[in-house]
Order: structure tokens, then sequence, then C-alpha cells
């Protein structure tokens, strides 16, 4: 498994992503990916369109999003405004079907990569409507009688934050990875592709403040590597020498969000 | 291939389906494993396993099925039994005798010229047996390289980048996931998607077509189309919930946590309010499962403060001694508010126009011996607490009448 997804310059992989990303391609299953908010779950779709030279479609689901939103919209209103004005084209519904991503993807001309967002937002039962277009990669529209069936599979990849349990249906079908959270030398790494330039002793001593506060017992929530980059962008916009760090531990709202975990970071003191 | 493992994985707990399980060999036969046990853990792991909670389950299973790689001793036993279908039997058996022997003999070997001795052979091996099946081709080597470098204590997984999966394994990394818990708790979420009661007197946006008001100003408007918009029913249902915390839940604690799990995640509740109580319902109810005295609020409050149309659900397995039930002092932890705890009851069954009594071990039909559980039998609705017990419940407290 040489060739396919490989990390790129914005994303840094670890060796078992990369071979998951291009095990689930190879067998034309859905990728699902968990893992802590903030390792990057959402990022990896884009790289992995970057690196494949493909365009990427993102689903994002939300509390009220249905299976149906994902496949195609018949625009009833609209339909009926311009039957009541004589538009012309009224009596071609197709006109009125609009498709939703999942749609789009499937009607690609090339291959896409298809990233289904936090699918744990959705309703519980959510996942197993999609078990038949995602399997069969095709969808009827009733409205048109039409077949819309992909042309080329496209690259699924789906996130979840596992605020709801997926059904096993559901999870049978998919490849699955976790994604943990990166050691010190990972995050060097991620670190450095976002900042080249960044001062070795600056990140070192900013990742021993973060690994600190990580590993607190008592943190309501724990800082993740997303919050990592942004207080080092700070630290560096900032001017901040590395040698105050550990003192005065400055911008630190931006890795502890919680007022309460300020106050614990600061009375305990790294 | 390889079906011992497959029936290790499902002893240990892990559900793993035939179409998994031949996704897996799919990707074995297109060679996904490439030549590396650690590569086929994690390819074994990515297709079998759907949550970390099981990782450490798998990790268990793959450690008891792949161990004989570790150490020398179970490595010929081990490995001609997988190999046992092939033509490379002969030769492997050769191979691995002669290993052992040499290893036997020479108390300190040079590892890394173990580990260089084993490759070559076996890359020879592979040249002139071509033809075996695929299991062996990649599988075998695999045992065999992998065991090369464990039998001199050396790691061969090292250049692909990888953890070795023994490294993984026998850290156990994933044990803190683990979670038994899981498996229900789906189901009783379902169960509490039961409580729906949908009602527009809210404060949200109007975002749905309200068709019978469309058509109206429609028809007022003489025929010209006017679209009127109506807010989405959202469910009105406040749920109330009282834990019994007592000494005899103690075994049951981890359905309790089930249970209180489901209704955290099911965030379609207008209101979700939770108590516990000490064996039975007193003047008093706790904030917290520990009953710590100070940490709770007045039952009286409660019932000024939460309206009768909070839909009730008491778990707890009414097994109170009779005097804590009907002696006005029978709280023996806490105040009892003048009233014994089958008035405190009642007074429950008074005020709230839905309750239903979730019991983890009740007792089936009719059970004299049991006294508490009868009387309050006759109080409440009581069903036995598990997903079709809940369900029937949760139809209950849905019910008009009764």
């Amino acid at each position: 498994m040489d060739q396919g997804f490989n990390s790129t310059n914005q994303y840094v992989a670890s060796r078992e992503l990369m071979d998951g990303v291009n095990v689930a391609i190879a067998l034309e299953k859905p990728l699902l990916i968990k893992g802590e908010p903030g390792t990057g779950k959402t990022m990896l779709a884009q790289a992995v369109a970057q690196s494949l030279g493909k365009k990427l479609i993102i689903w994002n689901i939300k509390s009220t999003t249905k299976a149906q939103d994902g496949l195609y919209m018949y625009d009833t209103i609209q339909r009926l405004y311009d039957g009541q004005f004589g538009e012309e084209g009224v009596d071609d519904i197709a006109r009125y079907i609009k498709l939703g991503k999942l749609g789009e993807a499937f009607e690609a001309e090339e291959q896409v990569v298809l990233l289904i967002d936090e699918i744990d937002k959705a309703d519980l039962e959510f996942p197993n409507d999609l078990l038949w277009e995602l399997d069969q990669m095709e969808f009827y529209i009733h409205e048109t009688k039409r077949t819309v069936k992909a042309k080329h599979r496209p690259i699924v990849i789906i996130t979840s934050n596992a605020e709801k349990e997926l059904p096993d249906a559901f999870l049978r079908r998919c490849i699955f990875h976790y994604i943990d959270f990166p050691d010190r030398e990972l995050m060097a790494e991620i670190v450095k592709t976002h900042y080249p330039n960044v001062e070795e002793n600056l990140m070192q001593q900013a990742m021993d403040i973060f690994y600190d506060i990580r590993s607190m017992r008592d943190i309501r929530k724990k800082p993740s590597t997303s919050e990592l980059i942004d207080w080092i962008n700070a630290l560096q916009i900032g001017g901040i020498p590395a040698s105050v760090l550990k003192e005065k531990m400055p911008f630190l709202g931006v890795v502890v969000k919680k007022d309460e975990d300020l106050e614990t970071v600061r009375q305990r003191g790294i | 291939m390889f079906y011992p493992f497959f029936e290790i994985c499902k002893a240990k707990g892990l559900h793993i389906t035939m179409s998994e399980w031949l996704t897996l060999q799919d990707a074995l036969e297109r060679g996904m494993a490439g030549s590396s046990l650690t590569q086929f853990y994690y390819l074994a792991r990515m297709i079998l396993v759907k949550s970390e909670t099981d990782f450490d389950k798998f990790d268990m299973a793959f450690e008891e099925c792949f161990k004989g790689v570790k150490t020398e001793n179970e490595v010929t036993s081990q490995m001609l039994r997988w190999l046992d279908k092939s033509d490379m039997v002969e030769l492997a058996h050769e191979e691995a005798r002669a290993h052992l022997n040499e290893m036997e003999d020479n108390t300190i070997i040079d590892k890394e010229e173990v580990e260089q001795k084993f490759k070559d052979r076996l890359r020879d091996q592979n040249e002139e047996h071509n033809g075996g099946s695929f299991w062996i081709g990649t599988m075998g080597k695999t045992s065999f390289g992998n065991m090369g470098g464990n039998v001199g204590g050396v790691r061969v997984g090292g250049k692909t980048g990888y953890q070795s999966a023994f490294s993984v394994i026998g850290a156990r990394k994933y044990k803190d996931f683990r979670d038994d818990r899981v498996l229900d708790n789906r189901q009783f979420q379902l169960a509490f998607r039961r409580l729906r009661q949908f009602s527009t007197k809210l404060d949200i946006p109007k975002t749905e077509l309200d068709i019978p008001g469309t058509v109206d100003k429609t028809c007022n408007n003489g025929g010209c189309l006017q679209i009127v918009m109506e807010k989405p029913r959202k469910n009105a249902v406040k749920l109330l919930l009282l834990f019994d915390s007592g000494g005899t839940m103690i075994p049951y604690s981890s359905l309790m946590n089930d249970l209180f799990q489901a209704v955290n995640k099911s965030n379609h509740f207008k209101d979700v309010k939770c108590y516990y109580f000490h064996n039975c319902i007193y003047s008093k109810l706790y904030k917290t499962p520990e009953c710590e005295n100070g940490e709770w609020v007045d039952t009286e409050w409660m019932f000024r403060n939460l309206d009768s149309d909070y839909k009730v659900i008491i778990v707890g397995d009414a097994a109170m001694a009779p005097e804590e039930l009907y002696s006005d002092s029978g709280n023996y932890r806490g105040p009892n508010g003048g009233l014994s705890g089958f008035e405190w009851l009642q007074l429950m069954k008074k005020h709230y126009k839905k309750i239903v009594w979730m019991n983890p071990k009740m007792a089936p039909g009719r059970a004299p011996w049991r006294e508490a559980e009868t009387a309050i039998k006759e109080l409440f609705p009581m069903y036995k607490l598990t997903v079709k017990g809940l369900n029937d419940g949760m139809i209950k407290l849905m019910a008009n009448k009764g």
C-alpha cells in the first residue's frame, strides 16, 4: 500500500490512519473515523481529497438533518409559485428536483471524496436510513422516476464524536479507525506542518505545558490539538520568548476554555 | 482462512458478523496485510472492530490467538497448526526445528544474525514454494518473520513505522476505553423515544409549512398563493427520574448507569430532572447517588417546583423492610418529615399524573413474601427493568388513561 493516500503538507497522518484510508478505498467501504474532538477528523477528508487530487464534497450533519436531505429535495413551493405566474417549464418536475450532497457526489463526473461530518449529531435512525444508498451507491427519485446511480463510487469518510451509539447494521458496513491522541513526537510534527519556522524551544515548552494540562485529572475540557496550534500561533504573533512561558503562561485562554479550568491551572502552576 | 481467530474473537465477546469476516478475507486476498503480522493486526482491527471500547477485547483475542508467535516454546506447535494444510509443512517443520535446536544449543546468539538468517531462509523458501496457498504466502511468512524477530528479541516490524502489534497489545492501551455497558444503551435510548408528546406552544422560529393555513390564506387571496409558516412541533415531555441508591441496589449499579446514560443522551425531552433516594422516598431527595446528608432537596419543594405534568420514573428494587415503609420513623438515614414512607409514596401518586416504577429484580406474578413490593405494586404500575419492561413502562407513561 505504497500508493494512495499519504500525509500532505497540511496534515500529518499516522501510518495506521493512512492504511485505514487506503483499505477503505480498496474495499469500497465507508471509513468511519472516531476520536477526541480536535484530533483532526474533519481535516482528514480534506487531506485525502488533496492528496488524491479529488474534489471534496462536505455534508455537514446537524440535529435536524434527515437522510432525505442528502439525496434530493423537491422544491414544491417554487413550483407552486412558478405555476401561479405561468413560468415556463413548470410541467417539468426535474427542474424542481435539487440534489443533496450525496446526490451531488453520485452525479459527479469524476470520483470525489464525500465527507459526512459528525453523523452522530443527527437523529438516532439517521445512519440506518442511508444503508441502501451507501451500499448500492444509488437512490430513486419518485417524482421523476429516475434512479441516480453513482458514476464513480465516491470515497466516503464519516466522522463521529461518539455522542450517540451508531446502529450495528451501519457499523458492519464500515471500516473503522479511532484517532488516538497524538503523542509528543507526532504532535511536534503536526505543529511543524502548520508553522515550519516555529522556534524549537518555544514549541517544546508549550507542549510541556499542554501535556501537563491534559494530564490534570480535574480538568473539565481537555485541550485538543487545534487549541495547541492556536496557542503556538498566538505566542509567535505576540513575540513571547520561550523563557517566560512557564512562569506567565500568556494567552492561556486559547488553550483552556472554561473558567473553572483556568482557575485550576493557574492555582496548580506548571 | 484463519477460522480459530474468528472463534476466539467471538469468545471474547466481540460481535463479528460473517460479512465483516468475509471482508477481511477479501482484504487479505488482495494482499493488504502486506507481509507483516502487525499490519495484519491493524487491518483486522479496522475491519472487525467498530468501536474503540472493543479494542481491548480484540487485543486480548489477538494475543490469545497469536501469542505462540511471541515465545519460542510455542512456536512449533502453533506454527505447524497453521501450516498443516500446505505443501510447505515439511520444510517449515525442519526449519523451525533446526532453528530451535540452534537456540537451545547456543544460549547466547547474536540477535541480528538470527534475524537475518531467518529472513534469508524464509525468502528462499518462498521463492521455492510460490505455489503455496495464499495464506502461507503472506501469513506464513508473516508469522515467521515476526517470530524470527521475536525469538531473538528483535522487533522486525520496526521499519514499517508501526508500533509492533504486540507492543500495542502489551501496553493494553485501550483498556480504559473498555465499556461493557454500552451494549444496551442504544436499546434503552430507543425505549425513551416513546416519550414524546408534541406541542407547538414553544418559543421557536416558524420553519414549517402550515398546509391548512396556506390553503385558507390562498383561497382568501383569490387563488393567488400565499404561504403560511408555523412552528415545528417539539417534544413537550418533561421527565423526573428517581433512583433508589440504597445498599440492595449496588448489584444493579451498572444497569442504573446504563439507564442514566440513556436518559442523558436522549436530548429530545423538554426537561429532565434526576434525584436519588435511599430505599424509600421520605421528606428529602438527594442530588447525588451517594445520598449524603445536606446534598438534598425537600420532597415538598419538588412538589411545588416540578408540576404534575412531569412524567415520573422511579427506579428501585422495592425491597424495604416493613418498618421502612410503614413507620413514621422508618427512615434510618435522614428525616421522615412526620410521615411514613408509604404515605410519601401516596403523596407522590397524588401529585403526579403519570408514575411508573421500574424494578431490576421484580418477582414474577404475586409474591406475598415480598410485602413491600406487593404494596407498592398496588400503588404504582411496576415493570421489570429490562428493555421490554422499559418499553412497556414508557407506553404506560404515554397512555391517556390509567
